[in-house]
């Protein structure tokens, strides 16, 4: 049931070709990365400018409206579904506003594609260091909104040690600069806050994000192992020895002939049960040294062979199978879920141990295609979602794992967000003192919580929900999505 | 009179106490940094000191937790004999607490080294755990180098001098000591074009200092390198790294070796100084803030600049309110004071992460809303 009223107002303000309200064209807007979940908004709208994306907003505040803010759609956790709100689309916003070569900065709209971005400052010798998998598709809002990873950021850190400054408009409207291009923290670090608050802190209008300067030199090394303890020991070697590789990344057997069995096929070893794809790079000077000592470490543990990429195509392809495994994975099952969980670095090869006997114990195929380097595990589940059987043990193994990643100190999740999909692991993770103050931060931003409502943080642990002017009607329109954690298919 | 609590749950009753009554507290751990930052009025000392020592520490996954009150020298001396260090090289030496590092984000010379952006306070920290001023004993992030669970408090906290929670233990990434460490003192003399020409080359080339930081004659002659202006430049990695970034330096002028103690007499340069004041500016613009920068102790002062981030810092006897404010009105910078007299800050200055807006009197208000962690400290606030 859609109000003409309010259909009638976003038409005035974008266009009519731009609001989405009949299910046929809604149906697309279901889902994003999240497979098993289906979630139909009310409307879709997608502003074309700075100024639409201003007015949509004072829109949706004066009429009261939740709403969930959009981007590519790439996210791997539900952040973006809507379930009967309306879905603000943020993709049509794709405009570079500003190269700053001599201070290494951009400023950009929230729907230009990451991998964009970095082309078109190449020609200045700079790039953008977060490289997410999705890259090619993801948005740098929805980067923002997720503070998205990537193999790189194991030197470069993640998207928030790359915001420099935004401009965002507030659930009710107003609109305020955030953080500062010139390094001095202005008040308090509120741009650390909006970074990774999942659109549930309002909505940037554009972002300021640092520029590097491309490395001088590159070696990408690929180390083949004979089993999967063996590379994450290896791994551990390498993280302890001290150098920093610009990233260190595993990939299993399962995940090695996915790749190598689709157009992806990047020349990994098919009869290895894991691979290390590690990349160093920085000056000319010194990089074979590192390239050697990461090379010994591998072979003292276990290695069977480690070859460098000849050249430049050999190294693009060899990042084309890492990126685009998850791909890759579609033709083995109709449904993949993409886990993300994080432990300490020493510990990997415990828990990966664990985490196929998980997986044997419960009968669902497991791949691992993870940022070893960093300890951020992505243990993958290819299944049938529309078998009730196999998704209940998906989610039993799911769960699992989950907790025997927070057994040993880590985090349930490094890079793809809370979202829906781990909502029903904060209260294992979190103190009700620490989530109440979760609950307060967002509300220093979004007090009605319109702005992606459900999502992040259980509804239940807000101790001030019902005090919230506005919180009850929101509370209600997102009830049913605090309750529907579990993996399913329609 | 001074509080000492010995656990968490002694800070968060005296926090509950305190804000039923109104009284501020004054967060204290080692008690080097207390002139920085406004007086907090008629406030009881929390002396956090006894929350103390290494939570966790496993080397080979190169994080550390420790409790707040733990003195960064410590930490220094446990990660070195694993080979690592703890990449937080606050002003004002070693002496300090790691609480007080994140709680104020004082970033040292190596904010404006390393690769990509993992200089700061805000880089380093994965996790905090406080008592906020609503008594509550939360936890942000954890324990591990990558986490994106909740909402950031780990960001909140840092900065915000204690204004919205008592550090109570801290979760940080470390760093592997490089096999080759030297620091060397590039001459930046001349006439300002090859000033900021010499400055542009040291931004744009494609390599990354550990650190490179610009000090003028009198800081120099104090520290015990020279009397001339420099970029004091450090240079780290592997040796064949080290000697082609010493050839990339000395292709920019003349240069020579200084002992790499040079660093932390820099960072405790600013003992004694009764005024301190950050200007910040965009990078490419830091040759101009600099030499106006000078302009406020008429050359008398102790100055240093990161290169990198084009903050400029300067360490003065007093500072004269007419001389800043030409100061401030000739270039697009902001500056926040440091340190300043007790009686100047009615003044109008702006003391480091001074919350403006709604926002951040709505994060006191939602953290703090009885106003008594270390209040007026940052902002003029209301009693």
């Amino acid at each position: 049931m859609v109000e003409t009223s309010l259909v009638s107002r976003l038409t005035d303000i974008v266009g009519e070709r731009h609001v989405r309200h009949r299910p046929a064209q809604l149906l697309v807007y279901e889902s994003d990365g999240l497979p098993g979940y289906h979630k139909r908004p009310r409307l879709a709208v997608f502003p074309g400018t700075r100024e639409e994306l201003v007015a949509v907003v004072k829109a949706l505040a004066d009429a009261g409206e939740p709403f969930v803010p959009r981007g590519a759609g790439t996210g791997l956790s539900g952040g973006a579904l809507a379930d009967g709100v309306v879905l603000l689309g943020l993709n049509r916003l794709t405009r570079i506003l500003e190269i700053d070569a001599a201070n290494r900065l951009a400023r950009v709209e929230p729907g230009v594609v990451n991998v964009a971005l970095s082309r078109a400052t190449a020609a200045v010798g700079l790039f953008y260091a977060p490289d997410p998998s999705s890259q090619a598709a993801c948005t740098i809002g929805g980067n923002v909104a997720e503070n998205a990873g990537g193999p790189h950021c194991l030197k470069y850190g993640v998207t928030l040690n790359h915001v420099l400054a935004a401009t965002v408009v507030l659930p009710d409207g107003e609109i305020v600069s955030i953080g500062n291009a010139a390094h001095e923290q202005e008040g308090y670090d509120l741009l650390g806050a909006f970074v990774g608050s999942e659109g549930c802190f309002g909505v940037a209008l554009d972002v300021t994000v640092r520029l590097l300067p491309m490395p001088p030199a590159v070696r990408t090394l690929l180390a083949d192992f004979r089993t999967v303890l063996d590379a994450a020991r290896a791994t551990s070697a390498i993280v302890a020895s001290g150098i920093v590789p610009a990233a260190l990344e595993m990939m299993d057997g399962g995940t090695i002939r996915a790749v190598e069995a689709s157009i992806y096929a990047a020349g990994y070893p098919v009869d290895a049960e894991a691979i290390l794809l590690i990349e160093v790079d920085g000056l000319e000077d010194g990089l074979d040294v590192d390239a050697n000592r990461v090379t010994e470490l591998c072979l003292a543990n276990g290695a069977r062979t480690v070859r460098r990429a000849a050249d430049q195509d050999e190294r693009a392809r060899l990042w084309q199978g890492r990126k685009k495994a998850f791909g890759a994975m579609g033709r083995i099952s109709p449904h993949l879920v993409v886990q993300d969980a994080v432990i300490p670095r020493t510990r990997l090869p415990e828990v990966l141990a664990t985490i196929q006997s998980i997986a044997d114990r419960h009968r669902v195929h497991v791949c691992n295609v993870f940022h070893a380097g960093d300890g951020n595990l992505h243990p993958n589940i290819g299944y049938d979602a529309n078998d009730p059987d196999e998704r209940t043990r998906v989610h039993e193994a799911m769960h699992e794992m989950m907790h025997a990643c927070v057994a040993v100190g880590g985090s349930v999740t490094g890079e793809h967000g809370v979202g829906l999909d781990k909502l029903e692991h904060m209260e294992g993770v979190f103190s009700a003192d620490s989530l109440d103050a979760m609950c307060q931060l967002r509300s220093v931003f979004d007090p009605q919580r319109r702005s992606n409502p459900g999502k992040v943080v259980p509804v239940h642990s807000c101790r001030e929900w019902r005090g919230a002017p506005g919180a009850h009607e929101a509370g209600a329109a997102t009830a049913p999505l605090t309750h529907d954690t579990s993996v399913r298919a329609r | 009179m001074t509080l000492r609590p010995a656990t968490v749950d002694e800070v968060r009753e005296m926090v509950v106490e305190h804000a039923g009554r109104r009284v501020p507290l004054r967060i204290a751990a080692r008690g080097t940094w207390l002139d920085a930052g406004r007086p907090v009025e008629g406030a009881t000392r929390l002396d956090v000191s006894a929350l103390s020592g290494v939570v966790e520490y496993t080397p080979g996954d190169l994080t550390l937790t420790a409790r707040a009150g733990t003195p960064l020298g410590e930490l220094t001396a446990l990660t070195r004999a694993n080979g690592q260090f703890l990449p937080l090289d606050p002003w004002g030496g070693d002496d300090g607490s790691l609480g007080a590092t994140i709680a104020t984000a004082t970033a040292g010379p190596r904010a404006g080294g390393g690769s990509g952006g993992r200089g700061l306070p805000r880089d380093v920290v994965l996790g905090v755990e406080f008592v906020d001023g609503r008594g509550r004993v939360a936890r942000g992030g954890g324990r591990v180098v990558k986490n994106v669970a909740g909402f950031d408090l780990v960001r909140m906290q840092t900065g915000a001098w204690g204004t919205l929670g008592v550090l109570t233990e801290v979760s940080v990434r470390l760093s592997a000591l490089p096999e080759r460490d030297e620091t060397v003192a590039l001459a930046t003399g001349g006439d300002p074009a090859s000033f900021d020409a010499t400055l542009a080359s040291l931004r744009e080339r494609a390599w990354s200092a550990a650190a490179c930081e610009l000090v003028n004659g009198n800081l120099a002659k104090r520290l015990g390198v020279g009397d001339a202006p420099m970029a004091l430049v450090r240079l780290a990695g592997n040796d064949a790294a080290v000697r082609a970034m010493r050839a990339i330096v000395s292709g920019l002028g003349d240069t020579r070796d200084v002992p790499a103690s040079v660093w932390d007499a820099l960072r405790r340069s600013d003992r004694g100084a009764q005024v301190v004041v950050r200007f910040s500016a965009p990078p490419a613009s830091l040759g101009g803030v600099w030499r106006a920068a000078a302009t406020l102790s008429h050359e008398q002062g102790d100055m240093h600049a990161s290169v990198a981030r084009g903050v400029v810092r300067c360490l003065l006897a007093d500072v004269d309110a007419d001389a800043l404010h030409r100061v401030r009105r000739g270039l697009n910078a902001g500056y926040v004071f440091e340190r300043l007299d007790a009686t100047r800050w009615n003044d109008g200055h702006t003391a480091p992460a001074a919350p403006s807006g709604r926002l951040g009197t709505a994060l006191l208000d939602a953290f703090d809303p009885a106003r008594v962690l270390n209040r007026g400290i940052i902002h003029p606030g209301p009693a």
